[in-house]
């Protein structure tokens, strides 16, 4: 099973514009695995930074998060990625549950470029196709977290593996802990308003090196 | 699932009420178990509440086939093997039909010879042969033996097809809860070691002034010279238990 293969049919069965999957290991650490284009991705990447977002919402709670506007980010409980996803031209978002059995084995996400409510017959149809997911996409995360050599590219960014790799060298450059590598990294990107992502491939690329900023 | 061929046997369980059973199933669904233990205790339970002679329980695995998963006796077990082995009996019909056969007796039958020679040896002279389904799915059948001949009642024929049912659902969620538990678990391990080795690669590139493929090259060839895993190198660097130079030289890049 392809990463491909996971995320089309959402858009086929469902007339949306975009659609990408993510998979949590119980320690809360995601793999997203596929997306179907370039937007889906960022919006992917988007709620990935901000920690907020329908995605969070259809994990923490497991059931179907909808957004038919997201102009209505007024009383949303996720104001930030509302207003950065309309800023990119997302009008409307859905996430969806994974689970197997009993446990929440990762989301859905769902993404249109107008504004859509989904009627109930197309949200069940959802939720029972991300159900149906969920097995091949764990065990396509985990094939490619084996395989040393599968490639990360932005429509399957799986394990944003720059951002771990950016903080061993930031560990090397302050001789410190992986924690406190990682905790000055993403410090780093807070106080420059920046993704993680961003700054983790300055570090990657040599163009940032830690040892040389004030503390 | 990997089909288990072979049985467990003769583990005689002393008469009890209904309540009992349904204990029994509970205590099985909420704890670790071995599905094989299960099956022998429902088909056991099974021959027990119905006041039959033997039991037995056959599943299909992955590629078809039926398997024999259970049986109270050695006879059973010979009589279900006999049925298998022939493609031919009761048992076989009740799984390709997905209706349950009833063998009021035995020595009157014509259908299943190698069947009724067997049972008839192994002393069983009834036979009751309850459809195990699930959303129309066949996936075995629970089977039940009688010394003496005679039909199960209206009454116990439905008390049989629930206990069946029952078996089905617990077979079924074994089998999940058990994929959904391995799954998480490589999941985890793989996202966990993959990190690990990909924060190694960043402490070697940035102590060695390499890139992350020589890094990972690296890391590989300590762990092969060394004889242990990638991962366990990787823990060691992010650690800081193994030094990164101590590493390179190994592999012999000199920093």
């Amino acid at each position: 099973m392809s990463a491909r293969e996971l995320c089309a049919p959402f858009i086929t069965g469902l007339f949306v514009d975009g659609a990408s999957i993510s998979v949590f290991d119980f320690a809360g650490r995601q793999s997203t695995v596929c997306a179907t284009d370039g937007l889906a991705a960022r919006a992917d990447s988007l709620q990935f930074e901000l920690g907020e977002g329908p995605h969070w919402e259809a994990l923490a709670t497991g059931y179907p998060v909808l957004c038919p506007n997201n102009r209505d980010s007024s009383r949303s409980a996720w104001p930030m990625f509302a207003t950065t996803a309309q800023g990119l031209g997302i009008a409307a978002v859905f996430a969806f549950p994974m689970k197997i059995g009993a446990a929440i084995v990762g989301v859905v996400d769902l993404l249109c470029i107008t504004p859509r409510r989904l009627d109930p017959h197309h949200v069940s149809l959802a939720a029972s196709m991300a159900h149906r997911t969920a097995t091949a996409a764990v065990r396509l995360a985990t094939r490619l977290a084996d395989d040393a050599t599968s490639v990360e590219y932005e429509m399957a960014p799986a394990l944003r593996r720059e951002v771990h790799q950016a903080t061993g060298m930031i560990q090397a450059q302050l001789n410190s802990t992986t924690t406190e590598a990682l905790a000055r990294l993403r410090g780093h990107a807070f106080a420059l308003g920046a993704p993680v992502s961003t700054v983790a491939y300055a570090v990657v690329h040599g163009r940032l090196d830690f040892s040389t900023l004030p503390e | 699932m990997t089909p288990l061929k072979g049985t467990t046997h003769e583990r005689p369980l002393p008469r009890k009420p209904h309540q009992f059973c349904l204990c029994r199933r509970d205590r099985h669904l909420t704890s670790d178990f071995d599905v094989v233990d299960l099956l022998h205790t429902l088909v056991a339970q099974c021959v027990d509440i119905l006041d039959t002679d033997a039991g037995g329980l056959m599943l299909v695995d992955p590629s078809g086939s039926l398997q024999l998963m259970a049986s109270t006796s050695e006879a059973a077990d010979l009589v279900e093997v006999m049925q298998l082995n022939a493609d031919s009996g009761p048992c076989i019909q009740c799984f390709a039909t997905g209706v349950a056969v009833s063998v009021a007796d035995i020595s009157a039958t014509e259908e299943w010879p190698v069947f009724q020679r067997t049972a008839l040896l192994n002393g069983f002279n009834s036979a009751y042969s309850i459809p195990m389904k699930l959303r129309g799915q066949i996936i075995g059948t629970m089977n039940l033996f009688g010394v003496k001949p005679g039909a199960l009642s209206e009454r116990d024929a439905a008390v049989a097809q629930a206990l069946a049912d029952v078996a089905t659902i617990s077979i079924l969620q074994e089998r999940l809860t058990r994929e959904s538990t391995i799954l998480a678990e490589q999941l985890h391990r793989a996202l966990d070691s993959r990190i690990l080795v990909e924060q190694a690669k960043g402490v070697i590139a940035q102590s060695m002034g390499i890139d992350m493929d020589q890094a990972f090259d690296i890391l590989r060839s300590y762990a092969r010279n060394n004889n242990v895993t990638i991962r366990s190198v990787a823990e060691g660097i992010s650690d800081r238990v193994i030094p990164a130079q101590r590493v390179a030289a190994d592999a012999g890049h000199a920093s």
